[in-house]
């Protein structure tokens, strides 16, 4: 007995060290071909997991990666060029917009069909046309529907708040969203809005059929319908499963026009897919991993998931060295890879409308305020934030126009992430703080091991310029929800956040601090200044031009200069995938776009 | 008592206990719970918006207006749509559950009766080097933590750092055709299961032990040694006959947590879309119609359970029915 018990141990530990103490690099599992029984499938990986599938609920990424593969919408963004530009999705071409900017004539293409349902004459998918489009936006503003996406077309479209105002009858037209005929489309706005087309390309504008969406109510969310390349099979807490399209329209691939550069692309195999029709996999399996040991070990074993973004702990393994950006030989031999940063950022506001560290009414106090938050953002280390939280490779930027988009100024004083104790002390001291009046410093949100991390770091940063610990406080919240309530109810007088952006321009950004926007809207900064004010609301209907985006760094300059904002810094990300996959994975601002594009050997 | 009358009985005294379980769950839920209008708010959400989110969830609605709701719901098994997957509750429950079931269940039986086997070599050697080796593999087994447990078997057992035999990730137990494979589940279920019995072996053992030691030093054992009885029989015949009060109450109350609570760690490591992951999803985005029903159902089979352990107490002791 004790020998079988003691030989078990052995074996169990040897095991067990062995299997820990191996390089991570040295035992990686050689891919198997990805076509079973001449089944083309790819696995695919996220770090999150996807909720309700209903276009108009699509309000994560993890819902619009899955939406955009299901779902298709008028525009899409090319698949290799960056930064990014759009296309014709289920549209025929770019729209047709007047002179004045407010009329917007789209075609369709002819030869779109829906999933088949049984909803459908026959159950076979018809046609998509106009009206499904017009009805696809309305349903953004039916209250019963608990739609996330309204704000794209909020007050933009003719009419389309008054129906909803008027009892959201989806018989009832609205002036300025109607279907000429079968192919065509005439948006009528309210006043210039430049990003309708981007509007167009978000999942949230996802066409969706009528007669369906009628027969399975709510539930459409979980059995959706849709005309895009891939349809829904099977869906649980852990993967979802989605088959190819049989009907899919013939859109044969043409890589240079989606952006193809040799140097970038040419040792990933696209060529290959060159002329030929996607989706060129006949399932898709999209896995939901958070755990990133189970990630890694399920990435290396060579028959399961082929593609994920590198951990965070793993990223020692993976790479050589962080700026530049380069690969462990021993990856970039066994994997494909690339990397690219995100189209968002992270951030620290204040709100403005705190009397301790916002507005205040008397123009002495208010100085005093403000020097206050100027100098908790200068004694901020952004790289030491970079360091200890993004292994090094974020981007840290001055500002709120992150690197992605195009009007990001790289010229732009670097002061406001700069960190300086002794000039941050100096100011307080200019402004008349002491040590023993400084206010209450809380530091709210979403409970979590990782933000008490961060509340760890920022209470060092603060105790350099004399903040006692006694005067800083964590204040945890237990979900998300909890933590928006207080921020939309104005509560929290300093907050931790991220901004996705949800389409490649500076508006999506700085209308974070427009005056009318304030809580519960998105501006929670509850930040009001006149002249940003009035240069956001012209710029607001002007088309992109040097003259919109001198527009917009005036604006980024003021909440700069008025120390709103402690920003910020794009995470980068690094993909890896298999090298029998054929792919160029992004999941920013693309969505899971790219995934009509992936073919496996 | 007629047995009949006696499950009736019991049945009907479980009814408060549901009442209280369901009311003090629901409170917590309503009052502590994530408020979910907020996590569905979109991005620039006016106070209109806020209203009309809270209206479609239910939440402007009376607390008892809410709580009788949710009685009639659990009384007609449906608990609607759940609020952040617009999938009903009760799919994703018939969904998940058998999951659950299947994988925990070889590692339940097994740890149980594992632990049976080396709890009545330990007490039948008590004191002695094998005694000590099962105390001493059982506190291994306990004093490890049960992630650990799980990467460590995923590292050694699945990936190809170790010895790559089994799946990482997943829960492809359907062939082709659509039909049950075994093969595929054993494929599946072998790694979890092995770390279930390792975690759950130490507990078990102990405690199974306990019970057996207390057995051992009785009258009716003593007397079966003098009427000349081998150790198996005493063990088997004598001792374990007697202690099923105990070991049956452990067991039977482990049931609901099998099958409703499943193990969130095992199923995220590996994978496996169980009812753990569903319970947990919910708790973290407050998706009240989900915690509703497996609040609801866990409180319905542990009354079942309760019930059911009284009726087995009575068939193993006769003595507790003349009670």
């Amino acid at each position: 007995m004790v020998t079988h018990i003691k030989f078990t141990l052995i074996v169990l530990t040897a095991l067990g060290l062995v299997a820990c103490g191996q390089d991570d690099r040295s035992a990686y599992g050689t891919p198997t071909s990805s076509i079973i029984n001449g089944t083309k499938i790819y696995r695919h990986s996220i770090d999150g997991k996807p909720t309700s599938l209903d276009p108009i609920k699509a309000s994560t990424i993890y819902s619009n990666f899955l939406v955009v593969n299901i779902f298709d919408t008028l525009y899409s963004y090319k698949y290799l060029a960056r930064p990014y530009q759009l296309k014709p999705n289920l549209a025929a071409a770019m729209p047709t917009i007047s002179e004045d900017g407010l009329r917007y004539e789209i075609k369709l293409k002819t030869n779109a069909r829906f999933h088949d349902h049984p909803a459908f004459d026959n159950g076979q998918g018809r046609a998509v046309v106009a009206s499904d489009v017009v009805y696809s936006i309305k349903r953004s503003f039916d209250p019963k529907n608990n739609a996330s996406g309204a704000w794209l077309w909020q007050g933009k479209i003719q009419g389309l708040d008054d129906w909803k105002t008027q009892g959201a009858d989806y018989d009832v037209p609205v002036a300025g969203l109607q279907a000429i005929d079968d192919h065509t489309l005439v948006i009528q706005l309210t006043q210039a809005y430049p990003q309708l087309i981007y509007s167009l390309a978000t999942g949230f504008s996802g066409i969706v059929p009528r007669e369906v969406v009628a027969a399975l109510g709510a539930e459409f969310g979980s059995k959706p319908i849709g005309s895009g390349p891939f349809y829904l099979d099977r869906f649980d807490s852990e993967t979802a499963y989605l088959k190819k399209n049989p009907r899919f329209r013939s859109e044969p691939l043409d890589i240079y026009f989606e952006g193809f550069d040799e140097a970038k692309h040419g040792a990933l195999g696209i060529q290959a897919l060159h002329g030929l029709s996607p989706p060129f996999v006949d399932q898709l399996e999209i896995n939901f991993i958070k755990e990133t040991a189970s990630r890694w070990q399920s990435f290396t074993k060579g028959n399961e998931i082929q593609y994920t973004t590198v951990p965070k702990d793993k990223q020692n393994t993976v790479l050589m060295s962080r700026n530049p950006i380069r690969l462990h030989p021993q990856i970039t031999q066994n994997y494909h890879h690339s990397y690219g940063i995100e189209a968002g950022f992270v951030y620290h506001g204040f709100n403005m409308q705190d009397p301790t560290f916002g507005h205040a009414s008397d123009p002495e106090q208010d100085a005093k305020n403000k020097a206050l938050r100027c100098a908790i953002r200068q004694v901020h280390d952004w790289q030491q934030k970079n360091q200890a939280f993004y292994f090094g490779l974020g981007t840290v930027f001055p500002g709120i126009i992150p690197p992605s988009v195009p009007e990001y100024d790289p010229n732009l004083s670097r002061d406001s992430i700069t960190t300086d104790v002794a000039a941050a002390k100096a100011l307080l001291a200019a402004h008349g703080w002491q040590t023993e009046d400084l206010p209450v410093f809380e530091y709210h949100v979403n409970g979590s091991v990782l933000q008490k991390q961060f509340f760890e770091q920022l209470r060092g940063f603060l105790n350099q310029l004399g903040y006692p610990n006694n005067r800083i406080e964590y204040v945890p919240y237990p979900s998300f929800g909890n933590f928006n309530q207080a921020v939309k109810n104005r509560q929290v007088p300093f907050f931790f956040m991220g901004w996705t952006l949800d389409y490649p321009d500076a508006e999506n950004t700085l209308q974070l601090f427009y005056g009318p926007n304030e809580a519960p809207g998105s501006n929670n900064f509850n930040y009001q200044n006149p002249a940003f004010d009035a240069l956001f609301e012209q710029s607001s209907t002007m088309q992109p031009s040097p003259e919109r985006t001198r527009l917009y760094q005036q604006m980024n300059q003021m909440v700069i200069d008025d120390c709103v904002v402690i920003s910020g810094l794009s995470r980068n990300k690094i993909h890896l995938w298999h090298k029998n996959v054929i792919t160029f994975p992004d999941r920013e601002i693309v969505g899971g776009f790219h995934l009509r594009y992936v073919d496996v050997k | 008592m007629n047995t009949w009358l006696f499950i009736g009985k019991k049945l009907l005294e479980g009814i408060p206990l549901v009442l209280g379980v369901t009311l003090v769950s629901f409170m917590l839920m309503v009052h502590f719970g994530p408020d979910l209008t907020y996590s569905l708010l979109s991005k620039n959400a006016s106070p209109e918006a806020i209203n009309e989110i809270r209206s479609v969830l239910g939440y402007d609605q009376p607390f008892w207006q809410r709580y009788l709701h949710y009685l009639s719901e659990l009384l007609r098994f449906d608990f609607g749509l759940s609020m952040v997957k617009d999938q009903p509750v009760s799919t994703m429950l018939q969904e998940a559950m058998p999951v659950s079931l299947l994988l925990m269940l070889p590692g339940f039986v097994l740890g149980n009766l594992l632990a049976l086997v080396l709890a009545s070599k330990a007490a039948q050697h008590r004191g002695q080097w094998q005694d000590k080796t099962i105390m001493a593999v059982a506190v291994m087994g306990m004093s490890i933590s049960f992630l650990i447990v799980i990467i460590g078997f995923q590292l050694i057992f699945s990936s190809s750092y170790g010895l790559n035999w089994f799946p990482v990730r997943g829960w492809q137990v359907f062939d082709a055709e659509g039909h049950f494979s075994w093969l595929a589940y054993a494929k599946y279920v072998t790694v979890p299961t092995l770390a279930i019995v390792f975690v759950s072996l130490g507990y078990n053992t102990r405690f199974y032990r306990a019970v057996l030691v207390e057995e051992l030093n009785k009258d009716h054992v003593t007397t079966a040694r003098a009427f000349g009885h081998g150790p198996g029989a005493i063990q088997y015949k004598y001792m374990l006959k007697n202690a099923l009060v105990p070991i049956t109450t452990r067991v039977l109350f482990s049931i609901p947590l099998v099958v409703i609570s499943g193990s969130l760690l095992i199923e995220s490591y590996f994978g496996i879309p169980g009812i753990g992951m569903v319970t947990y999803d919910a708790i973290v985005a407050g998706d009240q119609p989900v915690l509703k029903a497996i609040v609801g159902l866990t409180a319905v089979l542990f009354v079942a359970v309760l019930t059911g352990a009284e009726i087995l107490y009575r068939w193993f002791d006769p003595r507790i029915a003349l009670k």
